[in-house]
């Protein structure tokens, strides 16, 4: 009887602190929805204020900034990432312990850190670029992401196949464009959907690298929230959490649909 | 190179690894050498092109970081990290808890999943939520009052407990993955086997369970303190003029007061001191592995005592 009590009481519990940390989202979900001029005291449902966000043509600009650095940092994230998770996972030699040494600090640096030395870097070879810029310093941290996702799946395929290939005279190259990629690529392209979804919602490395007139999303969100709150920025936060949302779905989706798929091939 | 190897694509692991080894290299390493090497600058005119003066390397930006209102503000992101991460910790641990052992197996990705999603959508919107809960005419200050708790409006807003709030809130979901990890590799009959041989429920906990999931709790006080410490957001958010942490101290030195050389030995600073508390964490790690050892190893030659007793008996 005892054991029973304290396992409804832990219950109840993680229902308590599901509910903390959701019940903040639905808010902001809910006050986007607010016809009031002020965004704190409901008075009625409207779509005025998502009307009123994208008809600023600076929302627009700052989403086509957002998502154009974060698709040239995924390319660079999945291409990289790639190439040294399949290292990591396959091909293990003296080079892989100064590599993880690097990747740990990589992975553990704080974005301020990662802000500031890509600023004052990128000023000092003369990096003008601004969505260039963005997506350059988000894409440090998103390569190790994509290693890190890419060398969980090859360590979890083994290698049989790729052998059976190359023993059937396969050439090399074709091997691994052929086989190795092809089931790699529930991982590459899951990689390559945390990295979009990192990299649009970044703040603070952005605000520290980006140049005049290539503000990114977040970045302008957060300037809107110092000159004042009205619905217009609950619209954008709610729309850009959608777009997220979307993107992290279909990663997970896609994950499980390829571990599920080789877990009946084998 | 005569002889080629016989596998088909044997690229060494370095070729391949080699790209991002160099990118990381030229944009990550050389940039926290720069910033090293401009706190050593000073600031200069507000034209841009002698922003920074390098013509006398000194350690006068380290040593306005550490004195006065500055090295203050040091202190307040210190106390704020620990206590997010403490108080982190403790609503966490229950929930990873409670999924790991209380939950059956097929439900438990699932909500590892749901606690996850809250942190990897936008950081911003689930800040940008307090500012909505907490503000003073609110719906947070409205029930209040209504209830009667609260006489006047809530006042929480940009002070340091609005900050303080926000940290624990959005690094919560953090303390729960290391510890599920930890305990999910606990052996159920570990447990078991205490409780059978008379330990009881709390002893067990304190003496088994507690010391093996102690690498998982480091780890994730590790992950929380080192981003709480480092934050911006929810200072510039929530905090208003009186929430300051040392983050949002360094962006006004470097993208406001124009001081780039100040900025990054602040930076520095910050990293010596995460630096050093991953130490001592890492540390006290190592010396509960060690207590644990030194607890179940006499248990363990007494067994084979008592066995090579017997062995000699026969």
């Amino acid at each position: 009887m005892r054991d029973l009590a304290i396992e409804r009481g832990m219950k109840a519990w993680m229902c308590l602190v599901f509910g903390f940390l959701f019940i903040p989202i639905f808010v902001v979900v809910a006050f986007s929805f607010n016809g009031g001029r002020n965004l704190y005291v409901w008075e009625k449902f409207s779509t005025v204020w998502y009307t009123v966000a994208l008809e600023n043509p600076t929302v627009i600009r700052a989403l086509w900034v957002s998502a154009e650095s974060a698709l040239i940092n995924a390319v660079a994230a999945v291409i990289f990432g790639t190439l040294a998770g399949l290292a990591l996972a396959r091909r293990k030699g003296r080079w892989t312990r100064p590599f993880a040494t690097l990747m740990f600090f990589v992975l553990t640096a704080p974005e301020l850190v990662v802000g500031i030395g890509s600023l004052i870097w990128f000023d000092q070879i003369g990096f003008t670029w601004g969505i260039g810029r963005i997506a350059v310093a988000h894409s440090l941290f998103d390569i190790a992401i994509v290693a890190l996702v890419v060398r969980g799946r090859a360590e979890g395929l083994g290698e049989s196949i790729e052998q059976a290939a190359a023993d059937l005279g396969a050439p090399p190259l074709r091997a691994f464009l052929g086989v190795t990629l092809r089931m790699m690529l529930p991982a590459i392209v899951a990689g390559g959907l945390l990295a979009f979804t990192f990299s649009f919602d970044n703040v603070i490395i952005s605000m520290f690298v980006q140049r005049p007139g290539a503000t990114t999303l977040p970045v302008h969100i957060l300037s809107s929230f110092k000159t004042g709150l009205r619905g217009d920025v609950a619209a954008v936060v709610v729309m850009a959490l959608g777009i997220t949302l979307a993107v992290i779905l279909s990663a997970v989706w896609l994950l499980q649909a390829g571990s599920r798929r080789t877990g009946m091939d084998t | 190179m005569k002889r080629l190897k016989q596998s088909g694509n044997a690229s060494p692991g370095w070729v391949l690894s080699a790209p991002a080894f160099l990118w990381w290299s030229f944009f990550f390493l050389l940039p926290v050498l720069a910033i090293v090497y401009f706190s050593l600058a000073d600031k200069g005119g507000y034209a841009a092109e002698q922003a920074v003066l390098f013509n006398d390397l000194d350690l006068d930006n380290y040593a306005n970081s550490l004195t006065g209102p500055f090295f203050a503000v040091f202190l307040i992101t210190m106390r704020t990290a620990i206590v997010g991460t403490l108080t982190a910790l403790l609503v966490g641990f229950p929930v990873a808890y409670t999924v790991a052992t209380a939950v059956r197996r097929k439900w438990q990705p699932v909500l590892l999943f749901l606690l996850i999603l809250p942190f990897w959508t936008s950081f911003l919107l689930r800040t940008f939520a307090w500012r909505i809960i907490l503000a003073p005419e609110g719906p947070l200050s409205m029930f209040l009052q209504t209830v009667g708790v609260l006489s006047s409006p809530l006042g929480i807003l940009d002070t340091q407990a609005a900050v303080q709030l926000g940290i624990i809130y959005n690094y919560l979901p953090l303390s729960v993955f290391p510890i599920y990890a930890a305990l999910d590799r606990i052996d159920p009959r570990t447990r078991e086997a205490s409780i059978d041989l008379g330990a009881g429920r709390i002893r067990t906990f304190i003496e088994i369970t507690l010391p093996l999931a102690a690498p998982g709790i480091a780890g994730a006080a590790m992950l929380i303190f080192v981003l709480a410490a480092g934050d911006y957001v929810n200072p510039a958010i929530l905090g208003g003029a009186q929430g300051l942490l040392v983050g949002q101290l360094i962006a006004i030195q470097i993208l406001a007061s124009q001081n780039l050389p100040l900025g990054a030995a602040m930076a520095v600073v910050l990293i010596a001191l995460l630096g050093m508390v991953a130490l001592t964490v890492w540390l006290l790690v190592l010396a509960v592995k060690r207590a644990m050892k030194w607890v179940w190893d006499p248990g363990v030659h007494a067994d084979r005592k008592v066995l090579t007793e017997r062995g000699s008996h026969a």
